[in-house]
């Protein structure tokens, strides 16, 4: 990269881009492994519909056990570290300081994967708890508690040490998942596994925990960021402050209370409430999408299948997805969704679609900055873009579409069940495919990383062998 | 906003009244729940599963049968039929009666209407509550799951997903435990176009010794086991089994009334 | 503050990003206020106002209550089922397959599933003795009038019970037609057998 003129300001960032360098290559590395092992977990759960024979006698890859893990993997393995560290450089960039200690996210992104991989081994040997989306036992969930925790610390001592004191928007969203997530994942755990609760009230907690963590903590992380980059990349303010303001609290007052799915067994004043928050989360999601589409809009960014696409995307499958959750609590639609592949579809979106893509447009703008030299793989952003577009559509489309027809079969009783299912098999042969072309474009996401840390750490050899040997040369001179 | 004091503030009264009113409500208000009666008996229910049962809760947790399977029931509706049960005096009034009004699928008001006019022709009536959904017409259940159902389960399998079918009335709907075996063993061989993986790592396939055992699995040819071997379940077999067996929701209850039957069963 | 980077890959922009200030349109905050109150509405006619027993889909205490099978169907079918197992069930069976020996089957018996009682009410109130052919075998045995102790409404129910359990398909006994029957048979029951049954109307 040719530099010229170096601004003071561009020095001062360029230092505090690399005080991120090791603990965001810790946290991403990490999760660019785990996404690859979680796609590939969620491509072998597919294949058992097709293949059920193929997996019958090995119970490390029975469905019930691969699929739960594969999910997890993506979203404790992939998502959450991926958020940690785009949230630490955010909050590094808008306090315009160094991070702060940065030991403690390097080695609490080891004590995260390390969890992870226990928990992921511990679902495949079937000491999994029984809870979606918690479903690993208790010494990777106490692994990943604590790990999140030091990073809290880190992010809040670096939002402590900001120089202008006025707040922006990203801000609150950050600051609010920081506080979010141990506060639902140590509820679920000590409610559900440490001290389970009985009968079931498990079950609502249990909802509680996962509409928190899916919808509403990952929507805090990816539109917080989300918030940043896109008026950066389009060169253009946040529409507005007070709006974004409006979004954040009407964000976390009502998509909290979604959770708990209609006709579940439970008194009716539960599902009652979840119906009247979800369908007040049209409010947030409206405010979200006026915002970004204000802000977006009119902007002249050439860069083609880059960041800004992605977070284009990203985002709009957030409105989808949040649509898709909003219809699935109306009472009538409900009757038709509900236990058919509509739920995993807006699952799936919210994940994949969403948050996944607005990581790696994130990753892609911060992590050149962050190491100091470009991507080594430039074309692989965009490629990867494609495969990302295609595989989400093709997974969620007929995911949910194969849902809506389940749904319709099943409330007619005429039709048997065994054939609902059987017509439901060329929808899964889709999402199958649609899950090949994410592995793909995942394999060029770790390709970038690792390469990337690769050189990072050859360079770095490089350097140390060369102090090493500088001293020797001069002996060697004057002699 | 400034400050991030004012942040941690508006997250903790967000979070924390979702927190007070799904986790600290439903705590208080189901987690203490009790055995309760059936309806117009004085049997308790739930009554706790058998030992091997229990266990069988804890395979069907750790091979995931939750991913595919759920295990509530849900009732779209209520209604009532009016059922006549004496002709009394006035045969000819009552059989016009039967015959034009109608007696099924009525709402409760609509019930006490046609079994007043009936009664007033001297006939005698009896009104009988009927759960309706499409989960009760194909026989997954009598009536909707509720909280007193999973009273002693440990962690609840309740599913979200219905790749299969439901399992909450599967103990009184297919109650042949070797059927079950089977099922798990080869579930194509007993029920066609399921999509359902074989279990074959909870059964062994061993060496048959003095005679056959009386617990092995009685396949068809294509799946048998070469000569001298027979396929046995796990004691892990045999606990789904006898979980799955357990499972029933077949009796009214006063969250749940419906006028029982004699259960017939239906696939 | 927009420094471009010369470089090879996209135009980067450098600086943070700031927000504009414009207050918050008033159709949201409308829309909010509507769907809340909506919501409240939607709350009072489905919520059952926190109550723990009503389900989904009743949608209040009153109407779950009004659903209750308060006549005699649900009453009498449990009573009978609990007489059943205490009076009947120790030689017929809880499963009504009777015992070989001891009693006949109940289940599929055709002097359960018969469409009149006189024949069925005849039994338990006064007894058998001698041989009496059920689905096909002949029994040879003698039963003590077992319901010649039960209440009119006890006996009915039991009978109802045996008449639609277990695959039979009968149809419910009144605690009329047993005072009916014991009326008939006065204070001194004799026990039949299988030919006297048949003479009976059924």
């Amino acid at each position: 990269m040719i530099v010229n003129e170096i601004s003071p300001d561009q020095l001062s960032t360029g230092k505090i881009d690399a005080s991120c360098r090791v603990p965001l290559l810790a946290l991403f590395g990490g999760a660019a492994l785990w996404l690859v092992v979680g796609l590939l977990l969620a491509l072998i759960a597919s294949l058992n519909f097709h293949m059920p024979e193929k997996f019958a006698n090995c119970p490390l890859l029975t469905y019930g056990r691969v699929q739960p893990a594969a999910n997890d993997a993506i979203i404790y393995g992939f998502a959450i570290p991926a958020a940690l560290g785009v949230l630490l450089w955010i909050f590094a960039r808008l306090s315009q300081t160094e991070l702060v200690l940065p030991l403690v996210p390097i080695v609490a992104a080891n004590i995260w994967h390390l969890g992870v991989f226990v928990g992921i081994v511990g679902i495949l040997i079937g000491d999994s708890t029984g809870y979606a989306w918690l479903e690993f036992p208790r010494g990777g969930s106490v692994l990943l508690f604590a790990a999140f925790l030091l990073i809290a610390i880190s992010a809040v001592a670096t939002f402590g040490q900001r120089k202008e004191r006025e707040l922006y928007p990203s801000h609150w969203f950050l600051l609010a998942a920081l506080l979010w997530f141990p506060w639902i994942y140590s509820t679920a755990n000590l409610f559900l596994v440490a001290w389970p609760v009985r009968g079931v009230a498990q079950a609502v907690i249990s909802w509680w925990f996962v509409d928190n963590l899916i919808f509403v903590w990952l929507a805090l992380v990816g539109i917080g960021t989300a918030f940043y980059f896109l008026p950066k990349l389009a060169g253009r303010p946040l529409q507005s402050h007070y709006f974004a303001l409006f979004a954040f609290w009407t964000l976390i007052l009502f998509s909290t209370w979604c959770g708990i799915p209609q006709g579940a067994p439970v008194p009716a004043w539960l599902p009652a409430l979840s119906s009247v928050a979800s369908a007040l989360t049209i409010v947030p999601l409206i405010a979200i999408a006026v915002i970004l589409v204000k802000t977006v809009c009119g902007a002249n960014v050439s860069c083609k299948g880059g960041p800004f696409c992605y977070l284009k995307f990203g985002t709009t499958a957030f409105i989808l997805s949040g649509l898709m959750l909003i219809a699935s609590a109306c009472p009538q639609i409900s009757c038709v969704t509900e236990f058919t592949w509509f739920g995993p579809a807006q699952t799936q979106l919210q994940i994949l679609g969403f948050f996944a893509i607005v990581m790696f447009g994130a990753i892609y703008e911060l992590l050149p900055r962050v190491m100091g030299f470009e991507l080594p793989f430039p074309k692989f952003v965009r490629l990867q873009h494609w495969l990302f577009m295609l595989g989400t559509v093709l997974l969620v489309a007929s995911l949910a579409i194969g849902g809506i027809e389940q749904g319709l079969k099943l409330q007619n009783v005429g039709i048997a069940f065994l054939d609902v299912t059987q017509a439901t098999l060329p929808f899964l042969r889709a999402s199958t495919l649609g899950l090949l072309f994410l592995l793909l474009g995942s394999l060029l996401f770790a390709a970038n990383i690792f390469v990337m840390t690769f050189k990072w750490k050859l360079a770095l050899f490089k350097s140390v062998i060369a102090a090493v040997k500088a001293p020797l040369e001069t002996a060697e001179v004057k002699s | 906003m400034k400050g991030g004091a004012l942040v941690f503030l508006a997250t903790f009264i967000a979070l924390g009244s979702s927190w007070c009113g799904f986790v600290l409500a439903p705590e208080l208000q189901l987690g203490t729940a009790k055995q309760t009666t059936v309806l117009n008996s004085s049997d308790a229910y739930p009554v706790q599963r058998t030992g091997d049962a229990t266990l069988g809760l804890q395979v069907y947790r750790a091979s995931g049968c939750a991913a595919c399977h759920t295990e509530q029931v849900q009732q779209d509706g209520v209604a009532c039929d009016v059922v006549l049960t004496g002709a009394g005096k006035n045969l000819a009034a009552v059989s016009n009666l039967v015959s034009t009004l109608k007696l099924n699928g009525l709402t409760k008001d609509e019930a006490d209407v046609a079994s007043q006019k009936i009664s007033v022709a001297g006939g005698k009536v009896e009104t009988h509550i009927v759960a309706t959904g499409a989960d009760i017409s194909r026989g997954w259940g009598l009536r909707c799951s509720v909280t007193e159902d999973f009273l002693y389960d440990y962690p609840m399998p309740l599913g979200s997903l219905r790749v299969g079918p439901d399992l909450a009335n599967v103990g009184a709907r297919l109650p042949d435990a070797n059927w079950q075996l089977l099922h798990l063993y080869a579930p194509q061989s007993v029920a066609k176009g399921s999509m359902m993986p074989p279990f074959r790592y909870l059964f062994e396939t061993r060496k048959i010794g003095n005679a056959s055992s009386p617990d092995a699995l009685q396949l068809p040819k294509e799946l048998a086991p070469p000569a001298g071997y027979e396929v046995m379940p796990t004691d892990e077999a045999k606990e789904l089994v006898a979980y799955l067996l357990s499972l029933r929701i077949d009796v009214p209850l006063y969250d749940a009334p419906f006028t029982p039957r004699a259960f017939t069963s239906k696939k | 503050m927009n420094e471009e980077s010369k470089s090879n890959s996209c135009q980067r922009p450098e600086g943070e990003p700031a927000a504009t200030r414009s207050t918050v349109p008033m159709w949201i905050v409308s829309l909010t206020l509507v769907l809340l109150y909506l919501g409240a509405v939607y709350f009072d006619h489905h919520g059952g106002w926190f109550n723990a027993q009503v389900y989904a889909p009743y949608s209040s205490a009153e109407e779950l209550d009004a659903y209750q099978p308060k006549s005699g169907a649900a009453a009498m079918m449990s009573r009978g089922k609990q007489v059943y197992e205490q009076v009947c069930g120790l030689c017929h069976g809880n499963d009504g397959l009777g015992k070989p020996g001891q009693a006949p089957p109940l289940a599929g018996s055709e002097w359960v599933n018969a469409k009149g009682i006189q024949r069925l009410a005849h039994i338990p109130l006064s007894g058998l003795n001698g041989s009496l052919q059920v689905e096909g075998k002949d029994w040879n045995m003698s039963m003590a009038p077992m319901g010649a102790a039960l209440s009119d409404a006890d006996l009915a129910a039991v009978l109802s019970y045996i008449r639609s359990s277990w695959g039979n398909k009968g149809d419910a006994v009144t605690a009329d037609q047993i005072k009916a029957v014991r009326a008939s048979i006065g204070s001194h029951p004799v026990p039949m057998g299988g030919e006297q049954m048949m003479k009976m109307p059924e």
